[in-house]
């Protein structure tokens, strides 16, 4: 049975001169609720690739990507654009907040965006203040820490309600005691939200909260 | 418009340097709208003013009054179908007493013409010969009573009076009865001609079956402005300035926007993976080129009004039409947003794959 993302016989590859090279090679991968997953692997391996394809930002050479055991190959863009909006919230390596907008307002947009504006304010509110960042509501990212911008990421990730939890290097801009506080928090909003969440990183912080750790090397999952 | 809006207010020094540009083009578009006005006003509002709706002139004389010469039998062909007026132009210097000399065109009518529509202008045409001066001559210090002698013909005439009757060919008017008017141009012996016929063509009436009969090439009063001398040139060259200024005006909305696009790549990759469509980024795009397009030309069209105003009576012939400023700021603002909409397009190639850095 698969979980509630799940990869099936995922090919991906990048050109490379005459030729190409295979970044993912028939990759399998299960994510299911209250788990994390942590992919690691070297620089270039195409951890970003698979997250990626995982978060239906791109489609596949070959393989599948379930969503809820819902296949997603088929769907037009537009389908999978709301689809993405609606399941799966994303987590940046350097959190990619929007420069014009407070934080507060990074969360605000994501009900705009998905026309969800009823109770958003208090929502976003709720969301901030539990995740530690509730007195930078009027901050822009320019004026927050690297590790607030992070937390503010992480809300904004969580503001859609998703099921799916994808992170990328959440904690590689980060010094050692930042990485681990926001470690544990990817942690915790995973268990109590019920969240599948895959953190792909060559960092080690994330690795003392994974349930599943998996190393991509070759274009496979180890 | 979620992230234009605060863009908008956050970033204003950014968008103000394109506001800026659009701001100078807006006002300098105004101000040559103005003087085209302006010129077309000393060129044809002698013409335009006058209570009539076609001109009559030879055939081939391209409604220039110089090389048209009319009759008494085209005339009576013409009063027939329509009310007519013969109507004598040309331009004229006249010298005063102690050498002051001033160049009028002269505009001989009848006095019992409908050209002729108060009744002290037909007296004064009617009367012994004189001139009824444009007031621009009144403001240059002429004064009832003066004599003038007109160019060679030895005629010396008095003014009699000073009427608003504007300016043609950029020379302003004077008005005669049409036989003085004739005896400065054709002397002794003027067998009936005159430059032109003007006309007030009834509903319905077949002006070239007319024309055929009565052996003359007959235009509306707006084609006729055509004859002014410099008219044509002026208009297109003031026309040619104001797309040059609208090609300008898409070229740098869509330029700064070109770069903005460009360096927000990775934003709008983001707003994709959050669940926002090309369309839900476009528009917000569109929104701001809007607001900075608009109103940069709404300031820059202020701007220029004011300039106009303050030119105005000076010796730039500008004139300030609500009508023409209005629409060449709205063109101008179109062009403007199509210059900056076109730059958007680029945001449907964006994949969402861009905000983790992954090319497609």
């Amino acid at each position: 049975m698969s979980g509630t993302l799940a990869l099936r016989g995922v090919r991906a590859a990048v050109p490379d001169g005459t030729g190409e090279r295979v970044l993912l090679d028939g990759v399998d991968l299960d994510l299911r609720p209250g788990e994390i997953t942590v992919i690691t692997g070297r620089s270039g391996s195409g951890k970003s690739t698979l997250l990626s394809i995982a978060g239906l930002l791109r489609r596949p050479a070959i393989g599948e990507v379930l969503l809820h055991a819902d296949p997603t190959a088929t769907l037009s863009e537009r389908h999978r654009t709301r689809l993405r909006g609606r399941q799966i919230g994303i987590v940046y390596q350097s959190a990619n907040l929007i420069p014009n907008l407070t934080a507060l307002e990074q969360l605000q947009l994501v009900a705009h965006v998905l026309g969800r504006r009823h109770g958003a304010t208090e929502r976003a509110r709720g969301l901030l203040a539990d995740l530690g960042v509730g007195g930078q509501e009027g901050s822009l990212p320019g004026k927050l820490s690297g590790g607030e911008r992070q937390r503010v990421g992480i809300a904004r990730a969580l503001m859609a309600e998703p099921s799916v939890l994808l992170a990328d290097e959440p904690t590689a801009a980060l010094d050692p005691e930042l990485a681990e506080q926001v470690s544990d928090l990817l942690a915790r909003v995973t268990r109590e939200r019920e969240l599948a969440t895959l953190i792909v990183t060559h960092d080690q912080a994330p690795l003392s909260q994974a349930d599943v750790h998996l190393h991509l090397a070759d274009g496979r999952l180890t | 418009m979620f992230v234009a809006v605060r863009d908008l207010r956050r970033s204003w020094r950014r968008f103000g340097l394109v506001g800026l540009v659009v701001v100078l083009v807006a006002a300098l578009s105004t101000i040559v709208v103005g003087l085209s006005d302006g010129l077309v006003e000393q060129g044809t509002s002698g013409l335009r003013d006058l209570p009539f709706d076609h001109l009559a002139f030879e055939p081939h004389a391209q409604a220039t009054f110089s090389r048209s010469t009319l009759d008494e039998s085209q005339l009576r062909t013409w009063e027939r179908h329509a009310t007519a007026s013969p109507l004598g132009v040309a331009f004229v210097n006249a010298a005063g007493k102690a050498g002051a000399s001033i160049d009028i065109a002269l505009f001989g009518v009848p006095a019992d013409s409908f050209l002729v529509e108060r009744a002290d202008a037909r007296a004064a045409l009617a009367g012994p010969p004189g001139l009824v001066l444009s007031h621009a001559f009144e403001e240059q210090g002429v004064r009832v009573g003066d004599r003038f002698q007109m160019g060679g013909s030895g005629v010396e005439l008095p003014v009699l009076g000073f009427t608003y009757a504007g300016s043609y060919g950029h020379v302003d008017l004077a008005f005669t009865s049409l036989a003085t008017w004739r005896s400065i141009n054709y002397g002794a012996d003027p067998k009936g001609r005159f430059s032109a016929i003007a006309l007030r063509v009834p509903g319905g009436t077949d002006v070239a079956a007319v024309d055929r009969l009565a052996g003359t090439d007959t235009l509306t009063k707006q084609a006729a402005y055509a004859g002014s001398p410099g008219y044509t040139a002026e208009t297109q060259t003031m026309t040619m300035i104001r797309v040059f200024l609208l090609v300008i005006s898409a070229l740098i909305v869509g330029a700064f926007f070109t770069v903005l696009t460009l360096q927000r790549t990775r934003q709008v990759g983001v707003l994709k993976a959050m669940g926002a469509s090309s369309g839900y980024v476009i528009r917000d795009g569109l929104v701001q080129i809007a607001v900075v397009v608009v109103a940069a030309t709404a300031a820059g069209t202020l701007a220029g009004g004011a300039l106009i105003a303050a030119m105005s009576g000076g010796a730039v012939p500008v004139r300030f039409s609500a009508t023409s400023v209005t629409s060449a700021a709205v063109t101008l603002a179109v062009a403007g947003v199509i210059g900056g909409a076109v730059t958007l397009r680029r945001i449907t190639r964006v994949e969402p794959s861009v905000a983790l850095g992954v090319e497609a």
